[in-house]
């Protein structure tokens, strides 16, 4: 507890420090502002939860990818990664505290969305389902929370993870169903849509800020948090391999 | 060597360091494969929320609108060259040179334009028969230059960016990244001008993109040569004033750097 507590206010630290970090936050406003103008330049007042969903969803996977992604590799610039890794906390611990860190900044997204919407178009989140919006938002920061650490311990991996990071954003936006259901997109990809959580996810969202009743609540719910669960065993599980393999060749601190 | 051989051969090495910069980035596969797929998956999207909201119609225009983008947004990257000079510790060199940094910055990063250009221009031709997009023989041809200029207009409102931001390089990212998706949410990209407030229509046609695109939907649809040309007119005058702008602030700002000892470590 005490290395997650120490991660967390070192992330906090790191991110208030840096204004670059906060960005998804100023480019949130503008999407919710593009999405919102769309859907009622459409006509289609019914969609405007869903424009509101989608700026939310961004915002986090965009502070999962850049920020949580980027964790260690900034570590191992700084030549800290050994120092943290000679610590007597658990490293594993420290690097959970800072992803939570990182979420928590990337909820304020919502909030964000929230305000702009209700400012510029006078559309506010309707809560018709209020209790599984609230367990959606959790669960989906657990399951972004868990994509982070993958995208840590990959990232350290790669010579050049800029290019995945540019590169990683849209197409989990389509892929995810950020905006569009995942039952709008041709049936091949439709498979791999599925694992991705945050395609459970934009669907639960949507459907807890409409009045119609939530079909397979729990089940679908059940699937953000397993999905979510398999990326924080299979990015532990990345990252014990790759420190190990770093150790034993001294790569450490170098590339 | 007179001044202006002297001042073109500068570009001409600039620019080739430029290149040599993105082939350290990106090599022919992660190019293809990342960037290409980015954009394509970026241009889609909105293709489909077209979809979801209305018709084929409402797709086509955001599948455009957004296409377009990608060469503005490529253009606006050029606010990253003073952030990777300074990171390679060749920020200083620069501005003690006897070249002008403006020069050197703006055709260091001009592959940017051309990257812009050529990534809208493959989104369009990729993504739009994926949707249904009818691309008009020969006429779409027309595309292309006017693809160009709008890259090259974003190109240098981002050399002007950089020339503000050049002594607070920690907001640069932030910057770059809000002025690219200001201008998808102002310029016509996602929806028509005449949706927004009088003011902001005036303000996005002194913004690259908005006359460009407008020419460029004109070519889809068929209008008068004239009217296309207009437009095309107006996006090359709204880049030329910021290019002006550019030249007349941006060593003005650098030397800033040189009087307070900034240029490395400022904010």
């Amino acid at each position: 507890m005490k290395g997650f507590l120490a991660g967390l206010k070192l992330e906090m630290r790191i991110i208030r420090s840096g204004p670059d970090a906060l960005l998804p936050l100023f480019t949130a406003p503008l999407f919710t502002i593009i999405f919102l103008a769309i859907v009622r330049n459409g006509g289609r007042h019914d969609l405007q939860p869903d424009a509101l969903m989608a700026p939310v969803l961004m915002t986090l996977w965009w502070f999962a990818l850049f920020q949580g992604g980027n964790l260690i590799t900034g570590d191992r610039w700084q030549g800290i990664l050994e120092w943290a890794l000679a610590a007597p906390t658990g490293f594993a611990s420290v690097i959970l505290g800072r992803v939570a860190a990182i979420m928590a900044f990337g909820f304020i997204g919502f909030f964000e969305v929230w305000g702009v919407g209700e400012l510029v178009f006078g559309v506010g989140i309707p809560f018709e389902h209020p209790l599984e919006l609230v367990l959606t938002i959790v669960a989906t920061m657990f399951a972004m929370a868990g994509t982070a650490v993958v995208f840590a311990a990959l990232f350290v991996l790669t010579r050049n993870a800029y290019t995945f990071t540019n590169s990683a954003s849209f197409p989990f936006y389509v892929l995810g169903g950020v905006f569009v259901p995942i039952a709008i997109l041709p049936g091949w990809i439709q498979p791999l849509s599925s694992v991705i959580f945050m395609s459970w996810s934009a669907d639960l969202l949507r459907g807890s800020l409409k009045p119609e009743h939530i079909h397979d609540f729990w089940g679908r719910l059940g699937m953000v948090i397993l999905l979510g669960a398999v990326s924080f065993a299979i990015g532990r599980a990345v990252l014990a391999l790759v420190l190990r393999r770093m150790r034993v060749t001294g790569e450490l601190a170098t590339a | 060597m007179t001044a202006l051989a002297s001042t073109a051969n500068v570009m001409r090495h600039a620019f080739a360091a430029g290149i040599a910069d993105y082939r350290a980035i990106f090599t022919w596969r992660s190019w293809v494969f990342g960037w290409m797929v980015r954009v394509v998956a970026q241009v889609s999207f909105f293709g489909l929320i077209g979809l979801r909201v209305a018709d084929d119609r409402s797709a086509f225009y955001l599948l455009i609108g957004n296409a377009l983008a990608v060469a503005a947004q490529a253009g606006i990257f050029s606010l990253n060259m003073t952030t990777t000079e300074r990171w390679a510790g060749t920020l200083p060199l620069l501005v003690a040179s006897p070249t002008s940094p403006v020069i050197v910055f703006a055709s260091r990063g001009a592959y940017l334009a051309v990257d812009g250009a050529l990534s809208a221009v493959l989104a369009i031709f990729i993504a739009g028969p994926l949707f249904g997009l009818h691309l008009p023989w020969p006429r779409v041809l027309a595309v292309i230059p006017l693809t160009g200029l709008v890259a090259l207009s974003a190109y240098c409102l981002g050399t002007f960016l950089a020339g503000l931001v050049f002594r607070f390089r920690e907001i640069n990212g932030l910057v770059v990244n809000t002025t690219y998706v200001g201008l998808m949410a102002a310029c016509g990209v996602n929806v028509p001008l005449s949706y927004y407030p009088q003011a902001i229509e005036w303000l996005a046609h002194g913004l690259p993109l908005t006359n460009g695109l407008l020419a460029i939907r004109e070519v889809f649809q068929g209008d008068a040569v004239g009217s296309i040309l207009g437009h095309a007119g107006a996006e090359a005058l709204v880049g030329a004033a910021w290019l002006t702008l550019a030249l007349l602030t941006f060593n003005r700002l650098a030397s800033r750097g040189r009087l307070d000892g900034s240029l490395d470590y400022g904010a």
